[in-house]
């Protein structure tokens, strides 16, 4: 077994894992934080996508090993009690998610995306969500919330997108 | 996933160390940013007994000019790449490259040196590193060595490194540094996808004469390994730089493929697809070679 410590939505956390254990595993089996989602579990889908050290990884390509000592966000650090995210208020109002298996790891992409680049274009913003697939709802009304989010995020007016 | 032991490298001579002690007696792997084995240990039956995580070992971690050229550590990450402001300036085809790979969350975690050493013939650094002549730096428990990148692969998923060596460095040698280069990928779509082909040209322009000098040509997922167009090579070697000549280079190329029939595409679709890449991507260098005039 292996002693794995994070500090995860700003909590210091410690779990004693085995060594093939992925990051995503650890969050959901020993830290019990379900949001990040096991889809394909090889990296392909991005629904257990999480912020590392501020850039979006598939947490099931990650050993939690590596993850040691490094600072993690998953979905249920981008809400506080009392308030929803931007992004998630966003989507919510742009009814961007249907069945919502995708929205954890959508929404860690689009955060990832707006720390960085708060007046994304659309072409970006595609980039940006090229690791997540949604079969449901589908990506346009992903991309409207998004720019709705980052035109409110950076104290603009609303204003009806495309 | 079945399960392995795990140890962590503190820096490459740490991890040569653990490889050459554990590979003695046990099936090593080394995981770096994973992007790669963790799938494998996914659908593989041949669990390592052992792996050696080198992701911490910060000496694989830097870009930078050396009196041998371009430096990149295998562990920097293909964002690092995309981001790097040297690389951005001498090479943007390795920035086009590395901006094909996968997608953000794989980009962030996948690493050169990983794309490099899990070999398969349509990865995405491959072509323009092979164009530019890179060469790669292997650390070994007597040292370094250095091997050319095209003779780095022996066939699909198989190099020259023996079980206690190591990936290190990629080198680009000085006299290609700021060498005219464009990549072109063709996959089915633009995120998530492996190529069906893809091509670096490089080349150097004799403007007094108007002449090609020293061209370049790589194509990957055409061959077994990423292979140098070497008949189109020679026939532009010399000849005076026009888009007749490009076209007639991408025709020479389909000569030099030799691309296999599969799921993603057959041999015929991508015979043509090395045509009208290697063209295209003459023509990119070219772009690139007049604005750096």
């Amino acid at each position: 077994m292996i002693t794995v410590t994070i500090n995860v939505n700003g909590e210091k956390r410690t779990a004693s894992v085995p060594p093939e254990t992925s990051l995503l595993r650890m969050l959901r089996d020993n830290l019990n934080l379900t949001g990040a989602k096991l889809g394909c579990d090889v990296g392909d889908c991005g629904a257990c996508t999480v912020i590392v050290d501020g850039k979006t990884v598939n947490s099931c390509l990650m050993l939690a090993a590596q993850a040691d000592g490094r600072t993690v966000l998953t979905i249920e650090g981008l809400a506080t009690a009392d308030r929803l995210h931007p992004l998630q208020k966003s989507f919510e109002n742009y009814g961007s998610l249907q069945c919502g298996f995708c929205g954890p790891g959508v929404l860690m992409s689009a955060k990832a995306l707006l720390d960085e680049n708060p007046s994304p274009t659309v072409p970006d913003i595609r980039d940006a969500l090229g690791g997540n697939l949604c079969r449901c709802t589908g990506y346009t009304k992903m991309i409207e919330a998004i720019q709705v989010a980052a035109r409110a995020m950076r104290g603009e007016p609303a204003e009806k997108t495309a | 996933m079945r399960a392995f032991e795990l140890v962590t490298a503190k820096d490459s001579r740490h991890a040569v160390a653990l490889l050459a002690e554990l590979s003695a007696s046990a099936k090593v792997r080394v995981i770096a940013g994973g992007t790669d084995l963790m799938a494998d240990l996914h659908f593989s039956s041949h669990v390592p007994d052992v792996i050696v995580d080198i992701s911490r070992a910060e000496d694989l971690k830097n870009i930078a000019m050396t009196g041998e050229g371009l430096s990149i550590g295998a562990l920097v990450t293909h964002t690092q790449i995309m981001r790097s402001p040297l690389i951005r300036d001498m090479f943007p085809a390795l920035v086009d490259a590395a901006h094909t790979i996968g997608a953000v969350q794989t980009r962030n975690l996948g690493t050169l040196g990983g794309n490099l050493v899990t070999g398969v013939p349509s990865m995405d650094s491959g072509p323009t590193l092979v164009a530019l002549e890179a060469v790669v730096s292997i650390a070994g428990p007597a040292g370094r060595r250095q091997v050319p990148l095209a003779e780095f692969w022996l066939g699909p998923r198989k190099t020259v490194l023996k079980p206690d060596e190591l990936l290190a460095e990629i080198i680009i040698p000085k006299q290609n540094l700021s060498k005219p280069t464009h990549f072109l990928k063709f996959g089915l779509r633009k995120g998530q996808a492996l190529a069906l082909v893809n091509v670096a040209a490089s080349f150097r322009v004799d403007w007094d004469k108007n002449i090609f000098v020293a061209p370049r040509i790589a194509l990957g997922a055409v061959a077994p390994k990423v292979i140098r167009a070497l008949k189109a090579e020679a026939y532009l070697e010399g000849r005076t730089v026009t888009p007749e000549a490009m076209a007639e280079a991408g025709r020479v190329a389909v000569g030099d493929a030799k691309p296999i029939s599969d799921f993603r595409a057959s041999a015929e679709y991508r015979k043509d697809l090395v045509a009208v890449l290697t063209k295209r991507a003459l023509e990119g260098a070219y772009e690139l070679a007049k604005a750096k005039r």
